[in-house]
């Protein structure tokens, strides 16, 4: 694709007030095999958590985009990252989702590599009759750079990329309001659940940051709530979205470079969330400010590939691109370190009703990208109207809410629940647009 | 009628129930307090198995928690359960585990067909379920259900008849 026709598909003139996508966008394959090569393979993915990898040669197997890949606990302590793929005919080496291992052998020829993903063996080297050139060549299985923020892994299959701080900017501070919530760090719980949609991947950053979807998307769901509440009253009120219309509430949002995002509000049951049984505890390590954003709402998007939404219960979603119109999608519940039994059970059983694709919300939204996706089959609509509730509020910059956090977006919108922000959007296409341009 | 055929009975009238969409008659199988349970897997051989501490696919306490479901299904506003999907439940290989007079434990393999008429494809979800039935009122009534679901990477959705 030719770059005009790239910067195209983004119809941004805020001074029009004009925020439009263009369908192929999401549909077009070759739209899809340059966001691959040039977001997910050459800049900062999400890849796991480092208490995923406890120990010494702890690792689990992931992809970074379309490419395998080790992330591993090395003997010296350090967490690094390699293609997972023998240099000898290019072989997985690491079959297991998770496990502990001082080597990875090639069960096909037998190399050997060790935890850091160096050679350490190539079988009958010395009778191999091998040319000096070829002795000359590295044998170590193909590092990506990786760097850890928080006890969040990313990783870069291409090298030279800005250092992940630089990367997350101001985004670092929402992904403190995960980290901080207890002295002992958070951990994922056992047991994680992987869904495909048959829809482009974006649909899923742009629904973590939607507020408007949620009355027409959720019905089904909120009914549910309305009659725990007339069957058992206040006791009923064990989700954030129990009583969620009951108060004025305030939803904003923050876009920041590199494409993240974040939705962010006000929570009319705060007491519903096990966080707040250690409030105090919080509030005086953090500071009041970051512990009540802490109980606000927040969904926010990591671009390109994960998502943390903390609402009914705290959901990590990683979302791998594999084609235009099909997507995986895995779920981890995080919960923070030490908390009381029954506050571990309640998040769990909020997590699984309301983010499940078993559960009674998330399928209504992946069965609306996928409605989508193919209503995006009619070529007279192009253009979608999705993109500007909010512009006539949206700023440049921090709002009154940003400056609380001490940080600085790139814009920030806020307004009641109704107003159901879209200019949260807009960041994550202007960095898509830019980096897919430049990479064309 | 022998303890087995009469828990193959009741898992196959389960199996019917969910094939003709009977809602009222499946939630009549299930006792007040029932516990419907899916756990998720922690890795590629173990599946979770203490729903306090550990994520489940489904975990449903009491009866009550199923007819929401079953309300979602039918009331016309989860775009995700409409059209509905049209469905086969295979059941085979019922065994009795534990037999008593007033309570049984009973496995069996469920291979639950599911085409989703709106996109036109289709998926077979397989499980190794475990039944808890109890005596009520002189009928066995389902106290605990544990689906083991094997294939576990979910196209789309997943609701209870697709299990």
């Amino acid at each position: 694709m030719r770059r005009a026709d790239i910067a195209g598909l983004v119809d941004d003139r805020p001074a029009d007030g004009v925020f439009r996508v263009h369908a192929d966008a999401f549909r077009s394959r070759q739209v899809f095999e340059l966001e691959m090569a040039t977001i997910f393979e050459s800049g900062w993915c999400f890849a796991g958590l480092d208490c995923q990898v406890p120990k010494a040669h702890d690792f689990f197997t992931t992809r970074i985009g379309r490419q395998p890949v080790v992330v591993q606990r090395g003997a010296d302590g350090v967490v690094r990252a390699f293609l997972n793929a023998c240099r000898h005919k290019g072989a997985l080496v690491c079959h297991l989702q998770r496990g502990n291992a001082k080597t990875h052998s090639c069960q096909y020829h037998g190399w050997a590599y060790d935890s850091s993903g160096a050679n350490v063996g190539i079988k009958l080297l010395r009778q191999g009759e091998y040319t000096p050139a070829f002795h000359a060549e590295s044998h170590d299985l193909h590092a990506a750079r990786c760097e850890v923020y928080q006890g969040f892994i990313f990783v870069s299959l291409k090298q030279d990329v800005p250092p992940l701080r630089e990367h997350l900017g101001g985004m670092a501070t929402f992904l403190d309001l995960i980290a901080e919530q207890s002295p002992q760090g958070m951990e994922v719980l056992p047991g994680t659940v992987t869904y495909t949609y048959r829809a482009n991947w974006k649909f899923q950053v742009e629904n973590t940051g939607d507020v408007y979807h949620f009355t027409s998307t959720h019905p089904s769901y909120i009914d549910v709530l309305s009659g725990r509440k007339a069957r058992d009253g206040a006791a009923a009120d064990t989700t954030t979205y129990a009583r969620f219309r009951e108060k004025e509430l305030v939803r904003g949002s923050m876009c920041f470079p590199a494409g993240h995002s974040a939705m962010w509000g006000s929570n009319p049951t705060p007491e519903a969330r096990p966080l707040y049984e250690s409030l105090d505890e919080v509030a005086a390590r953090v500071g009041e400010a970051r512990a009540r954003w802490m109980l606000y709402v927040r969904n926010i998007t990591v671009f390109p590939n994960v998502q943390f939404a903390e609402n009914a219960s705290l959901q990590m979603r990683v979302i791998r691109p594999l084609a235009p119109d099909l997507t995986e999608m895995t779920g981890y519940c995080l919960a923070a370190k030490g908390e009381s039994p029954a506050a571990r059970e309640r998040r769990i059983r909020q997590y699984e009703e309301f983010f499940n694709p078993s559960g009674l919300a998330t399928p209504d939204d992946t069965t609306a990208y996928e409605d989508c996706q193919a209503g995006m089959q009619a070529g007279r609509v192009d253009w979608h109207q999705g993109y500007m509730r909010g512009m006539a509020v949206v700023k440049s910059g921090g709002d009154r809410y940003a400056e609380e956090l001490g940080i600085q977006p790139q814009t920030s919108a806020h307004g009641g629940f109704e107003m159901g922000d879209e200019t949260i959007f807009h960041g994550p296409y202007r960095y898509w647009r830019d980096r897919l341009v430049a990479g064309a | 009628m022998s303890a087995l055929l009469e828990a193959s009975a009741l898992l196959f009238a389960e199996a019917a129930a969910l094939d003709e969409r009977r809602w009222d008659d499946w939630l009549a199988l299930f006792t007040e307090d029932c516990l419907y349970h899916v756990p998720a897997w922690r890795d590629e051989t173990t599946p979770t198995s203490d729903p306090r501490t550990e994520v489940s696919i489904i975990h449903s306490a009491g009866r009550a928690q199923l007819a929401e479901r079953v309300q979602r299904i039918t009331g016309g506003r989860s775009v995700a359960s409409l059209p509905p999907p049209r469905t086969a439940h295979v059941v085979s290989n019922v065994m009795l585990a534990e037999e008593g007079a007033e309570a049984l434990r009973v496995k069996s393999v469920w291979a639950s067909h599911v085409f989703n008429v709106k996109r036109q494809d289709q998926h077979v979800f397989f499980s190794r379920v475990e039944h808890q039935l109890v005596r009520q009122d002189g009928a066995w009534r389902i106290a605990r259900r544990h689906a083991l679901l094997l294939n576990d990477r979910l196209p789309t959705m997943l609701d209870v008849y697709s299990l």
